[in-house]
């Protein structure tokens, strides 16, 4: 086991799990504004915590692969310049929605819907990265290049496409928005269906009796949901967040022993040595920290009347 | 069609810098807002002043403005140093700097978490000294995050941690020796975050209080001039003290350049030759080895450095071969931040003054005027107080051990991305500003204090 793999892997976890969460938030905002209160409840609040763990899985990757900095950046510097100006426009949209008076043209719902959209187009190009550092479609190793037009095979469309689905399909259950309960089975379903469908597209040896457990329980929060009975249990956001980053922390035989579609091997480029137990000693007293101040969070959010003061 | 490298070295070198300069915008009036928020609900609660607490209160929404922001500018910065400086960021990664850049993401945990509470929670906590305890893990936070980003600029002024030489002799190649908490203490490190943390307080401070100065000016509504006193009173403490702080870590920093960083130290100066007793030079140049024009003060540059006159011997430009010297323009840049600085002290003690005189400079319109001009000359001052460190550094990224040259990307492929990010950028850093103005202000509107 690489423990350094794994605390950028579990870092990377909840990431994804904060931003899916958020991609779910903006196609409520974009399609359902008039009950847009359920879905800002939570994403003012946390949307800052989101760019945080962002910030966490980069610095993490840095400290853990210091070799693939010069590959990463040459071949991915576009997207990353793409990836950067969404990510600030994303921030900055939700920063000045939130305390936006009208005046003239621009207001909350504008402003809301520029956060929704750069959020959405953010997902997208994050699912194409995704997608490269598992499948390596349109990734050359060799001359350190990234073709767009070569990375839009089967394999990486289906990719994006199930993931979408998966998060439009689990939004309903996120945001209690019982009007829509109906989409849950069937998006989730055929969202599983391609997002398997497409790991084995990208290179077949994927595929293994591991990926039953996030197959599995993505399927689980579908089902609970549309039972009345359960149905409490997966709307609660700490429990569904917990339950997506394990979904998404079991689907790290995509891309560990060997990412990039097989072509890199994680452990060879791994930090080592005096530097790898600094890598530990800081996580633990960060990671205490955090589970302290975390702590204290649930805390006082759950002591506050109607959640929080918008 | 193809951009030489030598151009793109050019362009990859102002990229960054435009980047950086208008990120330490935001950090600067971030850090002075978490102070006038800090300080505002204590003395709300002490004095059960209700306009200290709506100050504070309609702080935390811009401040939560200015977080969002720079921190999305933040990761903008940390992505773009690895595509425009790959060498360097593969260094920084085998190194103890690495471990300070981990580290500073545990102070942005704290900060985000604190600040989420303190804002968002408001309400919630019944004692108001329970959330006003909370403003101090923001704080500690937002100094926390500066502290740890201003190591990692130490450690790349005066390198330790691993072996130099024995990276140099590989070519770059690898990096042996590593002792990564040996880079949390430099010989720079503490001068250098004295010197930074009182001088982005500083200028923050400047700039908020220039906004508070034309409302407080241009208001005719009393409870609103009332809050922009009060802002002004708290503001104009901070000033006094930052500015003093300022030229005493100004001193300090100069102490340690002259022990750690000789080179620039004499270029700062101006010193084309080492020696005792030497005259502190304004605004002349250099011209064919020898300093001609401008204005000489006799004996002050040891005084200024060392607190001593005619026992230390200064270095000189002479000593360091031509071709490691750093553009000579840093003596300029030096000067005008050196006098831009004196000035700025004039002003605010004619503030002080003023204060003890009970004249009530916070609401003296000629000294509220003279805010805005003097806030612009403190941004000048602080912008190019970071020119002088960073360009006074070259031709070095990493001090002694790597040149920028060395460590540049200048694939014409950042071109056109580049350009983009430089127009991104003038259009966020106005859009912020009018930003914090328009919610400062909506946040009355809305729900007057």
């Amino acid at each position: 086991m690489n423990g350094i793999f794994e605390v950028n892997y579990a870092a990377f976890s909840m990431f994804a799990a904060l931003l899916i969460t958020e991609i779910m938030g903006a196609v409520g905002l974009l399609i359902a504004w008039p009950s847009r209160s359920k879905v800002l409840d939570y994403i003012v609040p946390i949307w800052e915590v989101t760019g945080t763990f962002g910030a966490f899985w980069v610095v993490t990757g840095d400290f853990a692969y210091p070799g693939l900095l010069v590959p990463v950046s040459a071949i991915f510097t576009p997207l990353l310049i793409f990836f950067l100006i969404l990510w600030v426009a994303r921030g900055a949209s939700i920063a000045f929605a939130e305390f936006i008076t009208k005046r003239g043209w621009l207001d909350e719902e504008r402003l809301f819907t520029s956060y929704a959209v750069s959020t959405l187009v953010l997902g997208l190009v994050v699912l194409v990265l995704l997608s490269a550092l598992v499948g390596g479609q349109g990734v050359s190793l060799a001359s350190g290049s990234f073709s767009i037009i070569s990375w839009a095979t089967a394999g990486s469309v289906a990719f994006v496409i199930g993931t979408l689905l998966l998060a439009v399909g689990l939004a309903p259950v996120f945001f209690d928005l019982q009007a829509l309960h109906s989409l849950v089975i069937p998006l989730s379903g055929i969202g599983v269906i391609l997002s398997v469908l497409s790991y084995w597209l990208m290179s077949p040896g994927l595929l293994t009796l591991w990926m039953a457990v996030p197959v599995l329980l993505t399927l689980a929060v579908g089902a609970l949901y549309v039972w009345r009975r359960t149905s409490k249990i997966v709307t609660n956001k700490a429990a569904f967040l917990a339950v997506l980053s394990v979904i998404i922390f079991s689907l790290q035989p995509l891309v560990y022993p060997k990412a990039v579609g097989q072509a890199l091997a994680i452990d060879a480029v791994t930090t080592t040595g005096a530097m790898s137990n600094a890598f530990f000693s800081i996580t633990l007293v960060g990671g205490l920290l955090l589970a302290l101040m975390l702590s204290f969070y649930v805390v006082v959010a759950t002591r506050g009347p109607s959640g929080p003061d918008l | 069609m193809a951009v030489d490298p030598g151009s793109m070295l050019t362009f990859v070198r102002f990229l960054f810098a435009f980047t950086i300069g208008s990120h330490i915008l935001l950090v600067s009036t971030s850090i002075a807002l978490v102070f006038l928020i800090f300080i505002s609900e204590f003395v709300s609660i002490r004095k059960h002043d209700q306009a200290y607490d709506a100050l504070a209160r309609r702080l935390s929404k811009v401040f939560v403005i200015s977080f969002g922001v720079g921190t999305a500018s933040g990761i903008v910065m940390a992505v773009e140093l690895v595509g425009l400086f790959p060498s360097f960021m593969t260094l920084v990664a085998s190194t103890g700097a690495m471990a300070l850049l981990y580290a500073e993401v545990s102070a942005f945990f704290l900060e985000v978490l604190a600040l989420v509470l303190y804002v968002y929670y408001w309400n919630t906590f019944r004692r108001r000294y329970s959330h006003w305890a909370v403003s101090v893990f923001v704080v500690i936070g937002t100094l926390a995050s500066a502290v740890f980003i201003t190591m990692v600029n130490a450690w790349m002024n005066t390198p330790n941690g691993f072996d130099t030489s024995a990276f140099i002799g590989s070519g770059f190649k690898t990096v042996t020796g590593v002792e990564p908490f040996a880079a949390f203490l430099t010989v720079s490190t503490v001068t250098q975050i004295f010197h930074v943390l009182v001088t982005t307080l500083f200028a923050g401070t400047m700039v908020i209080g220039a906004y508070f100065a034309y409302w407080f000016v241009r208001s005719g509504d009393a409870g609103e001039k009332a809050m922009y006193s009060r802002a002004l009173k708290i503001l104009g403490a901070m000033a006094i003290v930052t500015i003093v702080l300022s030229g005493i870590s100004g001193s300090e920093e100069m102490g340690s350049l002259l022990v750690n960083q000789p080179l620039k130290y004499a270029a700062l100066d101006g010193n084309t030759v080492p020696g005792t007793n030497l005259p502190d030079r304004f605004f002349g140049s250099v011209v064919n080895g020898t300093y001609v024009g401008g204005i000489s003060v006799p004996g002050m540059q040891a005084l200024l450095a060392k607190f001593e006159t005619g026992t230390t011997t200064l270095p000189g430009l002479s000593q360091f071969p031509a071709n490691t010297w750093p553009p000579l323009l840093v003596s300029t840049t030096f000067n005008v931040m050196t006098v831009g600085g004196l000035a700025l002290g004039l002003f605010l003690f004619a503030f002080f003054v003023s204060f003890v005189r009970k004249r009530r400079p916070y609401e003296s319109r000629r000294l509220l005027y003279t805010w805005i001009p003097a806030a612009v000359l403190a941004t000048l001052v602080y912008q190019l107080g970071w020119a002088t460190d960073e360009v006074g550094r070259q031709p070095w990224i990493v001090y002694n051990v790597m040149t920028v040259a060395q460590a540049a990307n200048t694939s014409d492929a950042l071109l056109v991305p580049g350009i983009v990010i430089v127009l991104f950028y003038l259009a966020v850093i106005p859009v912020t500003f009018y930003f914090y103005s328009r919610v400062f202000q909506g946040v009355r509107r809305e729900a007057p204090a």
